[in-house]
């Protein structure tokens, strides 16, 4: 089944081309990896999707409807969770409430019995490392990382975005986030995320998108979108 | 959020005082200000008429944190909508023959309407530019105010009927400690809701609020909606007790006078600034009436005392509270401070 369709998407910032004319398929239990140097357009591709920054033409499908341009909250209503490059929490709230923001919001209502109940769970499945009174200002960028998932998990999505979920993470880190990924795709939960770290990729990642200067250079397999010499290139100059 | 104990634990006074926001500071807190008039020096009428005053920029302080201090919009445009809802309050008894009871609420309903508006209209902007352009809206309807002399006597002010018919200050004294209760009950009740946190997440962080599925559109236009609401009712009560309306109390240093109050008392809190208002306005009308020789002074000392708090202490009176005084080892003092929570 298909999780997200997208045909000719196109983001422009005035005169300037940030995604230009991508299409790409995302299957049900997927795990893509969205690659590309810096100033690719990844982010921008994936704020077009979710609805941050809607794109300029193009359009989305997500499960089989059409969602081009709308509202962030309503893709998130839709099953579309997203986490963001600048781990961007609340900073006054809670760890607890931060998550339960999600779960009120982002769940049907009536839907989420016990929205405490629910938010621990997230923090458990995310291994939050502190307590859940700490306030977010006081956290550091690992731990906000993992409360960011958490928040985006809290919604109950079927589809997630990730963005440099890993970036600045140790090797004990690294592999901590290896399995909160491999747990959250067998919830059935299918992930797209943006990563420049390639061993992360390769280790979870069943497909990959390359992205450069906005422009699709590669869709497929990860091992044959890793060893493909356009990719190759776009890295290594 | 974080009660320990559920409320079927709770004695029925603990209930109570849960249901009505208080703890049992806050409950002493108001009994005292019910007790003030019968107090000397503040039984005599020129003190009273000055603690009317610091109870209208309490209310004020409280309606106005609901906005800057959950949704994080500055609306520089309040003293504005609160005298856009005295002046309808007034004209309404004035050429309907209104009783100003009702005309006090058809002035918070007008305001509110004025406050729909301004949410809608800045619904795309953000901090800074929102503050702006509910400050400009609120120059207009004070421009409105001063120009149209054919309906608002301009400059000249406009008489209007008192609420009670006395040369008393005391009935508008409680009456004005009652509705600063209702309005930070009102407050503090949509707070406590789940709205609250959707004011917190769209006031933090738009985009992390919206990608958790909360509307901004909804909550934004509420939030204005309510606070201005709130003004108007204090707009109309300010008209009816001063019995003379003049575009002045739409004036930006009005905001400012609330703005300082709310930001010194602790911005967030609802209650921080209410409980500032009282020692803080009551002193600046000290200022005013000894040193009358120096006229604008008060705003002086307002701007002064804004400036250090936002250095020193930008979590104002009630972040102090918070984490120095709230937590004492004693458990009784402990209760008294924060309720059975």
């Amino acid at each position: 089944m298909i999780v997200l369709e997208t045909s000719n998407l196109t983001k422009k910032f005035g005169g300037l081309t940030a995604v230009n004319d991508v299409s790409m398929t995302l299957n049900q239990g997927d795990v893509m990896g969205l690659i590309g140097p810096n100033g690719a357009g990844k982010t921008t591709f994936i704020n077009a999707i979710s609805g941050l920054n809607p794109p300029t033409s193009g359009s989305v499908k997500m499960f089989g409807d059409d969602t081009t341009r709308l509202t962030p909250e309503k893709m998130c209503r839709l099953g579309l969770s997203r986490t963001f490059q600048i781990p961007s929490p609340f900073p006054k709230m809670t760890a607890i409430e931060t998550v339960m923001t999600a779960t009120i919001f982002g769940n049907e209502s009536g839907k989420v019995k016990d929205p405490v109940d629910h938010s621990r769970e997230m923090l458990d499945f995310v291994e939050f490392p502190m307590a859940e009174t700490v306030v977010a200002e006081q956290l550091n960028t690992v731990q906000l990382k993992r409360l960011d998932l958490a928040r985006a998990l809290a919604s109950n999505p079927r589809l997630l975005f990730m963005d440099e979920l890993a970036s600045g993470l140790s090797e004990g880190e690294l592999n901590d986030i290896m399995r909160i990924i491999n747990k959250i795709s067998k919830k059935g939960i299918s992930i797209l995320m943006i990563e420049h770290i390639m061993q992360l990729i390769m280790a979870v990642c069943n497909r990959l998108l390359c992205i450069q200067f906005g422009t699709k250079i590669a869709e497929g397999l990860t091992q044959e979108v890793a060893n493909d010499p356009k990719v190759t290139k776009a890295y290594l100059g | 959020m974080d009660n320990t104990i559920t409320s079927q634990q709770m004695n029925p006074f603990d209930k109570l005082l849960d249901k009505l926001c208080l703890t049992p500071v806050g409950l002493l807190g108001l009994v005292l200000l019910f007790a003030l008039p019968y107090i000397p020096p503040f039984n005599q009428e020129y003190m009273l008429r000055w603690l009317i005053y610091c109870g209208f920029i309490a209310a004020m302080s409280v309606g106005f944190d609901l906005t800057a201090g959950y949704i994080s919009i500055v609306n520089f445009g309040y003293a504005a909508v609160s005298g856009f809802g005295g002046y309808t309050s007034a004209l309404l008894v004035i050429n309907m023959g209104l009783s100003p009871w009702l005309a006090m609420a058809a002035g918070g309903i007008t305001a509110g309407f004025m406050g729909l508006i301004i949410g809608m209209i800045s619904l795309r902007l953000r901090g800074i530019f929102a503050a702006c352009l509910s400050w400009f809206f609120g120059l207009a309807i004070m421009g409105l105010a001063t120009k149209m002399v054919w309906l608002t006597r301009g400059p000249l002010g406009l008489r209007t009927p008192r609420l009670f018919e006395t040369d008393s200050n005391a009935p508008f004294y409680f009456l004005m400690v009652i509705l600063l209760f209702l309005i930070y009950l009102a407050c503090k009740l949509i707070v406590r809701s789940k709205m609250g946190l959707a004011f917190q997440a769209i006031g933090q962080n738009m985009d992390a609020a919206r990608a958790s599925g909360i509307n901004p559109v909804y909550y934004r236009v509420f939030n204005f909606t309510v606070s201005c609401a709130i003004a108007g009712i204090l707009g109309g009560f300010y008209a009816h007790f001063y019995g003379i309306l003049t575009p002045d109390v739409m004036h930006t240093s009005k905001t400012v006078e609330v703005l300082a109050v709310a930001y010194i008392g602790g911005r967030g809190s609802l209650w921080g600034g209410a409980v500032i208002a009282f020692p803080f306005i009551f002193i600046m009308e000290i200022v005013r009436s000894t040193l009358s020789n120096l006229p604008g002074l008060n705003l002086v000392i307002y701007s002064l005392v804004l400036i250090l708090v936002m250095i020193y202490y930008p979590g104002g009176f009630s972040y102090f509270y918070d984490t120095h005084i709230r937590k004492p080892k004693n458990k009784v003092l402990r209760y008294f401070l924060n309720g059975r929570k």
